[in-house]
């Protein structure tokens, strides 16, 4: 013990105070932003058996925070009736994608090739997205499974973007600007987007512009949309020890500057 | 509980460890992570790129043509060794003149175009009242340019402009790095999540 650092006893303070919120699993009640009930509002404005192309732009290491972005996202497209196309423009997407869709379809009772669907990965995302403006057939011949592309019901009215009713990004990085300019400007499908925060300050100024649809990001977006579909998940769950871990930093930086500045006039002194 | 649960739960844990100091265990957990990203990308872009849109079709369906790219693709090797290194300039130039000629126009409409004409509202609602949202934009477009024009020295009133453009930056680079911090915790919380209820069954 006697080589702890300050860093480790900032680090075990962060450790327990995430540790003690989560295991208290008190319901702070979430005030929903103006972003998230657009996306909400948006999904429920599109008639049943409308098709909703997903996107999982994603890597396993932001797991945790999409991973309850993306099952809010498909458990409210799912429950409305609408029909999901997954695709994944990253590798790393690919099980994830699939991995996501199964799970809700089940939840919901939905038939695989039916109500939703699967594509897999296409390397070259720029080439993928304007290939499917041409033709989805073209640049998927075959699902994640392996399943001919007419075989598979769900597919059968979808050629291109024109019959997609709108496209969902979900993503950790900049992929949703390339369906901001590829598939929204050129095609003129109404993009969408779930982002990690991290992403968030990047797409204002298109959520602004009109460019993007809609959008909701990080474990907050996703808390804000579990309470929209009244589905409780790990982003409700996950909000006590977010805003707990956020004052603790608060208090963190505070302390820090205060110790800083009072080295630094006992330096003068000295 | 399943194998793959108490894998990731151990593995988490190993990452963990890194926090205390950098040490065997949490090289090894990295170590493990790295390789099976490589190996499974290796695999998703074998399958769904050179088989499903080279190979395949080339042998299968004689689409002779993919020949080209496949020529393209193999002349990259050739900045391997020194002598054959001039090869790799062909493909090299061919996807750079493609990608310009597909990004350029999408990027000056998305980018520039559309986001410029976003910026450009009516500091004036058509009620007579100022647009205070409209009016910070406005104010903080001009003096951040201001400040990233170096032609003219930072003196006197352009200065003092240049100084407000400063602190509409600030206020950027500060929203930005919140979110990367909240970014950050929610993973924390997500694995924190996953290693108390999945794996210890603590909560919930």
């Amino acid at each position: 013990m006697s080589r702890l650092e300050a860093r480790h006893w900032v680090f075990l303070g962060l450790f327990l105070v995430v540790l003690v919120s989560m295991v208290l699993q008190v319901d702070l009640g979430v005030t929903v932003s103006d972003d998230s009930r657009r996306m909400h509002d948006y999904l429920e404005s599109l008639p049943p058996g409308s098709t909703l192309l997903m996107s999982f732009d994603l890597e396993a290491s932001s797991l945790p925070e999409m991973r309850p972005l993306a099952l809010a996202i498909i458990r409210h497209a799912v429950s409305r009736g609408h029909r999901i196309v997954g695709v994944a423009l990253l590798a790393e997407g690919t099980g994830i994608g699939y991995r996501l869709l199964e799970q809700v379809g089940r939840e919901y009772g939905k038939v695989y090739g039916e109500d939703y669907v699967f594509l897999g990965f296409k390397p070259q995302y720029i080439a993928a997205m304007l290939s499917m403006g041409e033709s989805i057939k073209q640049t998927f011949p075959e699902d994640y499974l392996g399943r001919p592309y007419d075989s598979l019901p769900v597919l059968r009215r979808i050629t291109n973007y024109a019959q997609i009713d709108g496209v969902i990004s979900l993503a950790d990085g900049s992929l949703t600007t390339h369906w901001i300019e590829y598939a929204g400007n050129q095609y003129g499908v109404r993009v969408s987007a779930a982002v990690a925060a991290a992403m968030v300050t990047t797409y204002d100024p298109y959520l602004a512009s009109g460019q993007l649809h809609a959008m909701i990001g990080g474990l907050r977006g996703a808390a804000e949309y579990e309470q929209l579909i009244h589905r409780g998940g790990s982003g409700l769950r996950g909000m006590l020890a977010q805003t707990t871990s956020h004052v603790y930093v608060i208090v963190m930086i505070l302390i820090g500057n205060v110790a800083f500045f009072l080295g630094m006039r006992k330096r003068r002194a000295g | 509980m399943d194998i793959g649960t108490i894998v990731a739960g151990l593995l988490t844990l190993a990452i963990l460890t890194f926090l205390y100091r950098d040490n065997p265990i949490y090289k090894m957990a990295e170590s493990l992570l790295i390789g099976i990203a490589i190996g499974y990308i290796l695999v998703i872009t074998w399958t769904n790129s050179l088989m499903s849109l080279l190979f395949r079709p080339l042998l299968n369906e004689g689409a002779v043509w993919l020949l080209i790219p496949l020529a393209l693709g193999l002349m990259m090797f050739g900045r391997l060794h020194r002598r054959t290194a001039l090869l790799s300039r062909i493909p090299i130039g061919v996807l750079i003149g493609s990608g310009a000629g597909v990004a350029i126009p999408a990027m000056l409409d998305a980018r520039t175009l559309r986001q410029l004409s976003a910026t450009v509202g009516p500091v004036i609602t058509t009620g007579g009242v100022p647009d205070v949202s409209m009016l910070v934009v406005l104010i903080g477009v001009i003096s951040t340019l201001i400040y990233f024009y170096f032609s003219r020295e930072h003196v006197g009133w352009w200065g003092r402009t240049a100084r407000l453009g400063t602190w509409f930056l600030m206020v950027f680079f500060g929203t930005t790095f919140g979110y990367t911090v909240m970014s950050r915790m929610s993973t924390f919380i997500g694995r924190m999540e996953f290693v108390l209820s999945d794996f210890l069954r603590v909560i919930n």
